[in-house]
């Protein structure tokens, strides 16, 4: 499966459309994470936490988005897309689209 | 009257510790980022969503995605605080964007080079919204960035 945020795949030419491909999931990380992440507050600093919630999130909102793709008989998604919502505090939505495409090498 | 002492002797110490240490990190920070954009400075990032001077290469472009977390200190948190007021540019979160920014975006260029890649196109960079707003009591001061780019070949030109 070939992923990419630009419309076009370099070296390759989109022959069919299969339409909107799209995972969402929402994370928490558990409360020790945020304790430790107030009172990282204090002295500044990376908040390695929540880089890893997002990283956790991020790659299943796009598992969840290449099932739907790999269903819809796809072998390339084009124009992904990442946004996220704060749900309550502490915890990442991370929504992630694109257009799921049947691509061929162009040569 | 020994409580109000005692109080104040918190806020100090922490006001101070925020300084002290948040002034360290960021030191650190900037070094280490600044060190890893000189070595990476040939690697070709751009925000184009062609694929400039692309060549076929073993591998098809891929997604490269990155992120970070960056947290405020008591120190900056209460400068903010204290703009707010009085309303203008708050100066002390700056440095916090910039270098989440420019972390995301190293993290990106290291993942594509660990895959063999030596070119980044499109890249985007999005703040996320996670730990709740500001505004929600126990909100933490901190900026996250997620980058996302797409990884190619690029026929780099004979120097």
């Amino acid at each position: 499966m070939i992923v990419t945020n630009t419309e076009t795949i370099a070296g390759y030419r989109i022959v069919e459309l299969r339409g909107l491909v799209q995972g969402n999931t929402v994370r928490a990380k558990h409360a020790g994470r945020d304790i430790a992440a107030g009172l990282k507050n204090l002295i500044g600093g990376e908040l390695k936490g929540y880089t890893e919630l997002l990283t956790e999130s991020r790659r299943q909102a796009l598992e969840r988005m290449l099932a739907q793709a790999q269903q819809l008989g796809a072998n390339a998604v084009v124009n992904v897309r990442f946004t996220t919502s704060a749900v309550t505090s502490g915890a990442a939505e991370l929504y992630a689209y694109g257009t799921a495409v049947v691509a061929e090498p162009s040569a | 009257m020994g409580e109000i002492a005692f109080q104040v002797g918190f806020f100090l110490f922490f006001i101070i510790l925020g300084y002290v240490a948040g002034t360290i990190a960021e030191r650190r920070h900037w070094a280490n980022l600044a060190e890893r954009e000189a070595s990476n400075g040939e690697f070709l990032v751009t925000q184009l969503k062609s694929f400039p001077a692309f060549v076929t290469g073993s591998t098809p472009p891929q997604l490269i995605v990155a992120e970070s977390a960056i947290g405020s200190d008591y120190f900056k948190t209460f400068l903010a605080k204290v703009r707010g007021l009085f309303g203008g540019e708050v100066r002390s979160y700056q440095s916090l964007l910039d270098r989440a920014r420019r972390e995301a975006t190293q993290r990106a260029i290291e993942q594509a080079r660990q895959l063999g890649y030596n070119a980044l196109c499109n890249l985007r960079l999005d703040s996320a919204d996670i730990g709740g707003n500001s505004k929600s009591s126990k909100g933490i001061a901190m900026v996250t960035i997620i980058a996302s780019a797409t990884a190619y070949h690029f026929h780099a030109p004979a120097s």
